[in-house]
């Protein structure tokens, strides 16, 4: 059904209901007919389905581009043999998300054919924010001789930390796509359409879903970070992703890599549950220190009663974690000394819930993102520096992989990796 | 020979007038009889031989020979899954025959779970005969029904030529996890059997097709080649090694294949102007 179908619904109502009722009891017909029906749809916005996010640029969207409130993130196992397979796939794949992330009629086949599209978003796909990040594994790289060289620098199979218990297949994979979109259904819309038409050379090895709640402006008209399944905000300390040389800095890589990869930057995810039964029973202050802040205002803890998320934390004035305990989330994520200043991300995490697991519990948790200029230096350095800190209690990661966000492309008839195509054909 | 036929038909006309191309469908045409009744022989040959096989498995059940038995369980259930479109117009049998166990709420302790899984599980689980002494008499009966049955039926169109895609699409969504024989792990002779399924229909129409869309015939050539390929890695003693011995790599491209097979011969009723 199209934005026409949805307008004109009520006003077909009203004059069936008119023709049926006369003119004399019409007008309180009318009236009824406004009210809303019980399956009238959930009201849309025509705004938001018409964002866009532009698909040409030297950097892929999705990644520093603002985050909306659905994700998916899928991880593919591919069936190629050369660089002629991965060649076709890459331009059917940015033909595909080109089309996906800026939207326009789908083609109308004979009825007696399978339809083009499955219709999910209609006779006309909005682009609802749309953006289909693709990223190549460690897997991919290491398959293949005329891959194996090209691979970048830091790009390597995730291996598990002390508080994983990973699962083989929510692990790895030759290339993910990162779904995001306003609405579910359009990352959905999106996901069918390149299993359909691509599929020839993928196969889904794993996939998880996410959602980040819309929080309304607050009162400054600022947005505050919305909250994770901890009940925290989340993302107060990102990076300031508008901050095009910082950027530069901690996400996009550049010149120790090879010469194709340039633009691009390393992907991290990571699949982790979090134990919510036992985290709502965790006393207030507790779950406080665990993470470094204040659980209703996101600020740090060594701030005052009207402090902010976004307030700074001082750990100089407390080497000895008597406010910000030394071994809470936030401080050994980021201990805010100038020498880790080389390990900031850019995290672009989304909640996930799944149902219950076999004990009845709830299967709840973060699909984290994050994209860092080196993998080392940035989400393992982090990792391992959060290994053994008192929310583990409360976290179990699962799954996940690390994988290699492809530079953007550049313009009308460049496609998704073609410097490695064009890389892979000289060696 | 390809051209003459299509010279003397109405779907070469229709064809030469563009209409049978991915976007637009051709009208039906009279050139399906040829296909429809070859492929009428080649499912009553396949019935015929799934009761010769069947009263072998049944009576090696009846001796209560395990081994036996389980030597031809594989063999037999093929002529069944070559023609699974068509069987699948009989519910009730095709339920009995080759349900599984997660077809029914109690899994393998329902009553009503009966057939080729419930003596799989039989054979290789329970280690016995004795729990399906009744059950194999029922399997007999029931593909004796089901070839009287098929050999009554007039094949609808429809079907006939979306079997080819529906073959794809059981393999793509209930058997590429070697979850259809998971007591013997046999499953690559289910898939064998499926694809020679359907790429008998596919080769019965190739003649209609070939010319208008040559592409079409090459890729999907291509795709069964690919297939035979991966499956020929595991061919032994005139069957298949156990499905755990299929490569995740192997699996990934046989899944590909499996998806895009679908996919294309979803096309082929339209193609050949079918509703
Ligand atoms: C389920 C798991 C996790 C949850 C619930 C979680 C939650 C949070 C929260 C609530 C904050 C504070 C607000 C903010 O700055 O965003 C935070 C900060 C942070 N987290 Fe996590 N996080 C999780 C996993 C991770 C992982 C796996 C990493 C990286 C290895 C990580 C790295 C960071 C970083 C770098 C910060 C910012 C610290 C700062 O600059 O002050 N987090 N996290």
């Amino acid at each position: 059904m199209g934005q026409s179908d949805r307008d004109t619904g009520p006003s077909r109502r009203r004059v069936l209901i008119g023709l049926g009722a006369g003119v004399a009891g019409a007008f309180a017909q009318e009236a009824a007919a406004d009210a809303p029906m019980v399956n009238d749809a959930p009201h849309g916005d025509a705004q938001t389905a018409a964002q866009s996010v532009p698909f040409h640029g030297p950097h892929q969207a999705g990644i520093t581009t603002p985050r909306p409130a659905a994700g998916i993130m899928v991880a593919f196992d591919l069936a190629i043999t050369g660089p002629e397979d991965l060649d076709r796939m890459l331009r059917l794949l940015t033909e595909r998300a080109e089309f996906l992330t800026q939207g326009g009629p789908v083609p109308e086949r004979d009825p007696r054919l399978p339809p083009a599209d499955s219709g999910l978003l209609g006779p006309v796909v909005a682009p609802d924010n749309q953006t289909i990040t693709v990223a190549l594994g460690d897997a991919l790289f290491e398959r293949f001789d005329w891959l194996r060289p090209l691979k970048p620098a830091h790009l390597q199979r995730m291996v598990q930390f002390p508080n994983d218990a990973l699962v083989a297949g929510q692990c790895h994979g030759d290339m993910t796509i990162q779904f995001c979109a306003n609405l579910q259904d359009t990352n959905i819309h999106a996901l069918r359409d390149i299993m359909k038409n691509l599929s020839e050379f993928l196969v889904i090895r794993w996939m998880q879903q996410g959602d980040v709640p819309p929080v309304p402006p607050a009162p400054d008209g600022s947005t505050p970070s919305a909250r994770n399944f901890f009940g925290f905000r989340d993302g107060s300390a990102n990076p300031d992703s508008n901050d095009a040389a910082l950027m530069d800095r901690i996400v996009w890589v550049g010149a120790e890599e090879p010469a194709w990869a340039r633009g691009g930057s390393y992907q991290a995810v990571r699949l982790i549950r979090n134990f919510v039964e036992r985290w709502d029973r965790t006393p207030l202050g507790e779950q406080e220190r665990d993470f470094g802040r204040r659980k209703m205002s996101g600020a740090p803890l060594d701030g005052g009663p009207h402090a902010t998320e976004r307030d700074v934390p001082d750990y100089a004035r407390d080497p000895e974690g008597k406010i910000t305990p030394l071994d809470a989330h936030i401080r050994l994520a980021n201990p805010r000394r100038p020498e880790t200043e080389k390990n900031l991300i850019l995290r672009r995490a989304f909640n996930y819930s799944n149902g219950v697991t076999k004990n009845g519990q709830l299967d709840q948790g973060l699909l984290f993102i994050c994209y860092q200029a080196d993998l080392d230096a940035g989400f393992i350095a982090v990792q391992n520096r959060l290994n053994g800190e008192k929310m583990e209690e409360y976290l179990k990661p699962f799954g996940g992989g690390y994988f290699f966000a492809l530079p953007g492309v550049a313009g009308p008839g460049d496609y998704l990796g073609s410097g490695l195509i064009a890389a892979a054909r000289s060696l | 020979m390809v051209a003459f036929h299509l010279k003397t038909t109405a779907l070469a006309l229709a064809f030469a007038a563009g209409m049978a191309t991915q976007g637009m469908a051709a009208e039906p045409t009279l050139d399906l009889v040829g296909p429809l009744s070859e492929y009428k022989l080649y499912v009553a040959e396949n019935t015929a031989q799934l009761v010769t096989d069947t009263e072998a498995f049944v009576a090696a059940i009846k001796a209560g020979d395990v081994e036996k038995a389980k030597s031809l369980f594989a063999p037999t259930r093929m002529s069944y899954e070559r023609i699974e479109p068509i069987a699948e117009l009989f519910s009730d049998l095709d339920g009995a025959i080759d349900a599984r166990a997660d077809d029914y709420e109690k899994a393998e302790a329902d009553e009503a779970f009966t057939g080729f899984h419930r003596i799989e599980y039989a054979l290789w689980v329970e280690s016995s005969t004795d729990p399906v002494q009744g059950y194999a008499d029922q399997l007999l009966t029931d593909v004796k029904a089901l070839d009287a049955r098929i050999n009554e039926l007039t094949f609808p169109p429809e079907v006939v030529v979306g079997g080819a895609a529906a073959l794809m699409e059981e393999v793509a969504a209930t058997k590429i996890s070697g979850e259809e024989d998971r007591y013997s792990r046999t499953d690559l002779w289910d898939f064998d059997a499926n694809f020679a399924g359907s790429e008998k229909i596919y080769d019965l129409l190739k003649p209609l097709i070939a010319e208008k869309d040559p592409a079409f015939v090459t890729k999907t050539d291509a795709n069964f080649k690919a297939v035979d390929d991966v499956l020929a890695k595991y061919r032994k003693d005139g069957g298949y090694v156990s499905y755990v011995e299929l490569t995740d790599a192997d699996r990934t491209v046989l899944s590909t294949r499996v998806n895009t097979l679908a996919e294309d011969l979803s096309t082929l009723r339209g193609m050949l102007g079918l509703n």
